[in-house]
């Protein structure tokens, strides 16, 4: 399943921007290529055109043959595709648009310009996503390296003070209902346990290392070591549906406190997903050991 | 609200003098615990460039738009309204992602709107699947992943359609 959703997505990625770029190509959105023809005046700003034409002028006025290149900068009173475009090229100051001056036409007071070609939008767009995201992975990774670093030392130490397994006594009829295979004493059985709490509290940062730790021990367990066993399959469903008792903490950046009102419905979600995760994995379980 | 920055510290206050207490050398074993912190995290680089890059690219490549266009008019006949599809469809994929949705649905129909609500309930109630998936199996080094996807995909359907009807019953 994930090998077909994670190529579906590479794949449809590709053909939908090949798509889009295409259909910009052949209904020529951008217009690349085209002449713009305006009236200028000689002094003042020229509200049609909407870029100062007295600065303009003045380059057109030095060479005769006029074949210069003006540099606009990129205000709200450009015409809408100017603005698109002008956010869309490839040149990475995207504040200013460098037009070519195709013909100045003194005596009518004409200019005809044209713009920069805008090519492979979307094609463009998802090289660079590419790109950026394998190196933001490495950095996702290293600044995750410090708080597991910090999390499973805490852990430690209360693992070796006896107060996890204070707290597996407490919810083990929980733990076993969920993973009847694994003995009462086994250590993973506190890692879960604790993971399970974070999320509960809201505390993703402390959820995932203790998680992680989880998926170790359970790896300890598992006969297959390339293949999850069903005890991770549930564990990662669970996770995966968020238990949250108190609103997550993005929430609260994002919406300020109108989230306090939210608490109840986000409650009753997450635990009629939690109930789904859990009969799924169950069922799924079932289906496969018979 | 300031509870959760409340719990942390006061989580590590009663973690430490409870080792104390129990007599335990709370200094070496913290630094004992924490030291495969970091083996760990480089073990789950190629997973997370896997699952990043394929993530971002979906979403810089517009297939999200087209998917959309394809699905709206059926959620549309459901009753659910289409404003909420992206929250969706990027909720499972990336946490940051869907943040932006969140703020953008908010920028457009105000805090107060139903949309916007369905929305929230649907962030606060499921995970992002795919990152936990990559980063779990990940750090033990598992490829083949079972029915795990399946399930997990099943939960974020069911809280996302929990999340309408219930938001619908409390905020109407």
């Amino acid at each position: 399943m994930l090998n077909y959703l994670w190529a579906g997505m590479i794949v449809v990625s590709i053909l939908s921007a090949l798509g889009y770029d295409l259909a910009d190509e052949i209904n020529n959105k951008y217009q690349n290529g085209a002449h713009h023809r305006f009236s200028y005046k000689l002094s003042n700003i020229d509200n049609q055109a909407g870029f100062n034409t007295g600065y303009a002028m003045h380059y057109f006025s030095l060479d005769a043959s006029a074949k210069k290149e003006i540099i606009i900068p990129v205000t709200n009173n450009l015409p809408e595709l100017w603005k698109v475009i002008a956010n869309k090229q490839s040149s990475k100051i995207k504040t200013e648009l460098r037009v070519k001056v195709i013909e100045v036409n003194r005596e009518q007071k004409e200019v005809a310009l044209q713009l920069p070609e805008v090519h492979w939008i979307k094609i463009r767009a998802v090289s660079n996503a590419l790109f950026e995201m394998a190196s933001f992975a490495v950095k996702l990774a290293i600044g995750l390296a410090g708080i597991m670093a910090l999390w499973l030392g805490l852990m430690r130490i209360a693992e070796k003070s006896g107060l996890i397994s204070y707290f597996v006594r407490l919810i083990y009829p929980m733990l076993h209902w969920l993973f009847p295979s694994i003995d009462r004493d086994h250590p993973v059985l506190g890692s879960i346990s604790l993971n399970m709490t974070a999320n509960i509290l809201g505390l993703g940062n402390a959820a995932t290392p203790m998680g992680i730790k989880a998926m170790q021990q359970l790896q300890e367990l598992n006969k297959t070591k390339d293949t999850a066993s069903d005890e991770m399959c549930m564990f990662l469903a669970i996770n995966t549906s968020s238990v949250q008792l108190l609103p997550p903490v993005t929430l609260i950046a994002v919406m300020g406190l109108g989230v306090s009102e939210l608490i109840v419905p986000i409650i009753l979600a997450t635990t009629a997903s939690t109930i789904a995760a859990i009969t799924s994995a169950k069922l799924f379980a079932r289906a496969r050991n018979r | 609200m300031e509870l959760t920055a409340l719990i942390i510290p006061l989580l590590i206050l009663f973690i430490i003098s409870f080792g104390l207490i129990k007599k335990v050398a709370v200094y070496e074993e913290f630094v004992e615990g924490g030291k495969e912190g970091f083996s760990t995290a480089v073990r789950i680089i190629p997973y997370l460039v896997a699952m990043l890059f394929a993530i971002a690219m979906f979403r810089a490549s517009g297939a999200m738009e087209a998917i959309m266009a394809v699905i709206s008019p059926l959620f549309n006949f459901v009753g659910i309204p289409a404003e909420v599809l992206p929250m969706a469809i990027v909720r499972p994929l990336t946490g940051s992602g869907s943040v932006g949705v969140l703020a953008e649905l908010i920028q457009t129909h105000g805090e107060d709107s139903i949309v916007v609500k369905i929305a929230a309930t649907m962030f606060g109630s499921t995970e992002t699947t795919l990152y936990v998936l990559a980063v779990y199996f990940g750090a033990v080094n598992i490829t083949k992943t079972k029915y795990a996807l399946s399930a997990g995909l099943i939960a974020d359907m069911t809280g996302f359609l929990a999340a309408v009807i219930v938001s619908y019953w409390y905020f109407t």
